[in-house]
């Protein structure tokens, strides 16, 4: 492992996997206690059950709201109601590929990039620069979908079913430049352990028209007041362990990319977003500066990228984990080959952390809150409730 | 002598609990039907009082008949002694005699309260309200002594009106709504006594005070201030209105939120009474008369017939309330708080609708009067509104919906459920109290003359409702329907949880917390401590406290500073005391 290392806990904690936990630069053969709290509701209080399957839902996921009415006064989340299991252990890296990247397919070029960063870590692959260009344009282009995707289901709760649709459009508009970069709508089987294969041509044009009109609409919520006092002082948390944008509109210069040894953020300039509204507000300005800044740095990176060839990792062995920052914040895989097969893969998602804090903010918010904070998250069930066998 | 009959009955009733307590409530309840008997004289709006008092008692004898059952004999005597001293208030015809009823109805009234728990607080509440509001009317009554030039303590009429404004804030401390706009001591009391009792008090010992404001304001002759007092009557009415139904609808004590619709109540028949004061057309004092009259009626009534079958539930709060396993006294209960939510066909909503039919038709009339009464009517419209919400928390969460069910006492049932038939049946002869210039028809359209009751200045009407055809068409429908429909078939299943195990009930606190986090100004709330999920301050009750709280600290700053061995300073505070009661003694005389 070039950059990570088995530990005692140190540093930003990131999450935990099946069986470790996930820092900064250290695994910790301990998982970190993440408390689960029971709650005995008080005389007049009652449980209200939300999910697994509801309207406002789009993935499988239990709520348990104890309240006294209106009024949520501890909020129990239960991401495990319907688990997928996914076989992967045992099988080559290249086929085990093709299942992390269906873990979730919104983030598919997240998942498959940290996938492939822990094997490479793990087989001592070298990936040409031009490959880790083409990296970055998926991943950022990734950013850009999953965080209209989560502007556009704040507005829906809001009603505003104007810039809602206007998002929707937009987002179509980067499914199909991510179709046509990566030759499917979600990035699936365009990267490869070592290599990549993108197609740029006419990507610069259209990631500027995105660019132009989400800013328009951008300028146009922020006028709003009836929308901003939905969002502000909505789901406040700055306390314990915040991730992604979460973490960033919180004030904390939280970051994968900062510590990013391969993808060449720093030489495209990159710098986080940071703000100082720990609220639904702040995580929907950050994730709306993020897109508005990953379209600058995708017009950047395109004249430098390239494409390669995957590489064949049949008998090699080895160990190594990676981590990449995903929409949501830090994704981490940790991956052990034997003989050319998967032995074994942890992966720690940043869901685990958002749903404590969307956990921890909703205390004292009332019902009507609770879907703009929920989705100003951007939390992604499936990525917990995959069963890595 | 025949009106004294009913009180000489009363009596026998409180003796002959010391010894049996059934043969008590009995004749309590057919004394009852003597004294309505032997009071009534039609047109005599006073002796309505009698009437209405006497149907509550009627039914509250009869239901301690089995709820009476659960306490001593001591409850038997006492609830007839009180009910003694309301009927000397309903029969006196002087000052001493009304001070005499006042007082011999506090007293037992006080002992029940403090009899039914070990809890000092509620009684001594009770008795420094009632005492308060003793001394007032006394001190109306030595106005008017002194008014007769000393010569007498009957009830003369008055060219002053300070004896009606003492007396009618003695009345209103008895009704819940002085010092200060709520007095919390009539929730508090009323809440801590048996339900029985509770029914009496709530109901009667509340209408004593209409009855003595009534009574005054047909003593006072008429004068400029009159509308004084009736603007402030109108001005404490509409905030008391409002504030005691969202009391009302926050409490989690059954009791205490029927005592909360209490004050409401009599906030609305507080705000007729202003009306009454202010409005210049004779035709409409008339028909606020007769608003008043219905008003009280169905208040006691429904109130009655609230109490009681909150008694049957053998809970205080919500959470502890036993729906009785009884679909009639579900009927009957659902005709109370239909009632008290001024919905037709009871009572209650023939009352209402008079009641703002009585501010729209002086609003109609204009001038600054006007505008008050538009915002007046306003104000008691959206605080019906409020009241209807607590009336369906009651309803729902003691009678229909909660999951524990409990047994019904027979006899208790029989009774709530006769309460609710009374308030049935008086919604469809409610035509017959109203005077015969409120009486119309519209027969072109199948209405008889005479099914109508009109609110009019003339011979144009102002608005009408015939609560006949009301119950005419609600009962042809609903055979309709069912004649084409036949009974529902319906079936019971679990309630399905997304397939997850959870299974929590709604509860009557969640049902009002919406207001308790809208209104978070004005009820001060506040996350709670452990055993309170979310508290909130009546900011009257806590600003009466606080005042009494910094009178007794001035009291003890001035004792232990000033007066503390100074024999000095001791005399010099009695002297200043002295010159300021001989002052105002002066000043008054």
């Amino acid at each position: 492992m070039r950059y990570y290392r088995f530990g005692n806990p140190e540093g930003r904690f990131i999450g935990n996997t099946e069986k470790y936990a996930a820092y900064e630069n250290v695994i910790s053969e301990h998982r970190h206690e993440i408390g689960a709290e029971s709650y005995q509701n008080l005389p007049g209080e009652f449980t209200f059950a939300y999910g697994p399957a509801t309207g406002g839902l789009i993935e499988s996921v239990a709520f348990d709201l104890h309240t006294p009415g209106e009024l949520i006064k501890h909020v129990g989340v239960d991401p495990y109601v319907k688990t997928r299991p996914l076989k992967i252990r045992g099988l080559a890296p290249q086929d085990a590929l093709l299942m992390v990247e269906r873990i979730n397919g919104f983030h598919a070029a997240s998942n498959a990039l940290a996938f492939e960063m822990a094997v490479e870590d793990a087989l001592d692959i070298d990936v040409p620069d031009r490959v880790w260009y083409s990296r970055l344009i998926m991943l950022e282009l990734e950013r850009i979908r999953s965080n209209l995707e989560v502007v556009k289901r704040v507005c829906e709760p809001a009603g505003f079913g104007v810039p809602q649709n206007q998002i929707s459009y937009l987002r179509e508009n980067v499914a199909r430049i991510i179709s046509r970069l990566a030759g499917h709508r979600y990035f699936f089987s365009a990267s490869s352990i070592g290599g990549c294969q993108i197609s740029k041509s006419g990507i610069e044009t259209m990631i500027s028209s995105v660019k132009r009109e989400f800013g328009e609409i951008f300028n146009a919520l922020l006028e709003s007041k009836i929308f901003l006092n939905r969002l502000q002082n909505n789901g406040n948390i700055n306390e314990g362990d915040l991730l992604g944008p979460a973490a960033r509109a919180a004030g904390r210069n939280v970051d994968a990319r900062l510590e990013e040894m391969h993808m060449p953020y720093a030489d495209l300039g990159f710098k986080p977003f940071i703000f100082d509204e720990p609220d639904a507000f702040g995580r929907f300005y950050v994730r709306s500066q993020e897109i508005l800044a990953s379209t600058d740095m995708i017009s950047e990176a395109l004249e430098h990228s390239g494409n390669s060839s995957a590489t064949d990792t049949a008998g090699a062995s080895g160990e190594g984990a990676a981590r990449v920052e995903s929409p949501q914040g830090d994704l981490f895989y940790y991956v052990r080959i034997t003989d050319g097969r998967i032995e074994d893969i942890q992966m720690s998602s940043p869901s685990l952390l958002n749903i404590e804090a969307f956990r921890k903010s909703m205390a004292g918010n009332i019902f009507t809150d609770y879907h703009f904070n929920w989705e100003s998250f951007g939390i992604w069930i499936s990525e917990l409730a995959v069963v890595i066998q | 002598m025949l009106p004294y009959l009913g009180p000489a009955l009363f009596s026998i009733a409180a003796l002959l609990g010391l010894f049996h307590r059934k043969a008590s409530y009995l004749m309590l309840a057919a004394s009852s039907i003597v004294f309505a008997a032997t009071q009534f004289v039609y047109g005599d709006y006073l002796s309505y009082y009698s009437i209405i008092a006497g149907i509550v008692w009627v039914f509250a004898g009869i239901y301690s008949l089995s709820y009476g059952e659960r306490y001593g004999k001591w409850l038997a005597s006492l609830m007839s002694l009180t009910v003694l001293g309301m009927s000397i208030i309903l029969v006196s015809n002087n000052y001493l005699a009304l001070i005499a009823g006042w007082e011999i109805m506090s007293v037992p009234s006080y002992a029940i309260v403090a009899l039914n728990k070990s809890q000092k607080g509620p009684a001594f509440t009770f008795m420094t309200f009632s005492e308060f509001s003793t001394v007032l009317i006394i001190a109306g009554a030595i106005f008017s002594f002194v008014v007769s030039g000393n010569s007498t303590f009957g009830f003369i009429h008055l060219a002053t009106f300070v004896p009606l404004l003492l007396i009618s804030f003695g009345a209103l401390i008895k009704m819940g709504m002085s010092p200060f706009m709520i007095s919390e001591w009539l929730p508090i009391a009323h809440g801590n006594a048996p339900a029985n009792a509770s029914a009496v008090f709530s109901a009667t010992m509340t209408l004593m005070g209409v009855f003595l404001i009534t009574r005054m304001i047909f003593l006072t002759a008429a004068s400029p201030a009159l509308v004084y007092i009736g603007i402030l009557f109108l001005i404490i009415g509409s905030i008391s209105i409002l504030f005691a139904s969202i009391y009302a609808y926050i409490s989690e004590n059954m009791k205490m939120l029927g005592g909360f619709s209490t004050i409401e109540n009599q906030a609305a028949i507080l705000a007729a009474f202003g009306l009454y004061l202010v409005t210049g057309s004779a035709i409409l004092q008339e028909f606020v008369l007769v608003t008043i009259i219905i008003f009280a009626l169905s208040h006691a009534v429904s109130k009655t017939g609230l109490f009681l079958s909150i008694g049957s539930t053998k809970g205080e709060y919500f959470g502890e309330a036993r729906a009785p396993e009884d679909r009639w006294m579900r009927v009957g209960t659902l005709l109370s708080t239909m009632s008290l939510s001024g919905l037709f066909p009871a009572i209650g909503g023939l009352a209402v609708w008079m009641l703002l039919e009585s501010f729209f038709m002086q609003a109609y009339l204009g001038g600054y009067i006007g505008i008050v009464s538009i915002i007046v009517g306003s104000i008691i419209a959206i605080s019906e509104g409020m009241a209807t919400g607590a009336m369906m928390k009651i309803l729902s969460f003691s009678a229909l919906f909660r999951a524990r069910k409990g047994p019904a006492s027979k006899v208790e049932t029989v009774t709530v459920f006769s309460v609710g038939a009374a308030i049935l049946i008086l919604f469809i002869i409610s035509v017959l109290f109203v005077p015969a210039i409120f009486r119309g028809g519209i027969p072109s359209v199948l209405v008889f003359n005479g099914f109508t009751i009109e609110s009019r200045f003339s011979t144009a009407d102002f608005g009408l409702l015939s609560p006949d055809y009301v119950i005419a068409l609600i009962t042809a429908l609903s055979l309709a329907a069912f004649a084409v429909f036949r009974r529902p078939k319906t079936r019971t299943a679990d309630v399905w949880n997304s397939g997850r195990s959870v299974s929590s009930e709604y509860t009557s606190f969640a049902y009002a917390n919406n207001i308790r986090l809208m209104l978070r100004r004005v009820l001060r709330t506040r996350m709670g401590n452990d055993n309170q999920p979310v508290s909130v301050i009546d900011v009257f009750w806590f600003a009466m406290n606080s005042f009494g709280r910094g009178y007794r600290r001035m009291c003890m700053i001035a004792t232990r500073k000033f007066m503390n061995s100074s024999i000095a300073w001791y005399m010099i505070y009695m002297i200043i005391a002295f010159m300021i009661v001989i002052i105002l003694a002066v000043a008054f005389y």
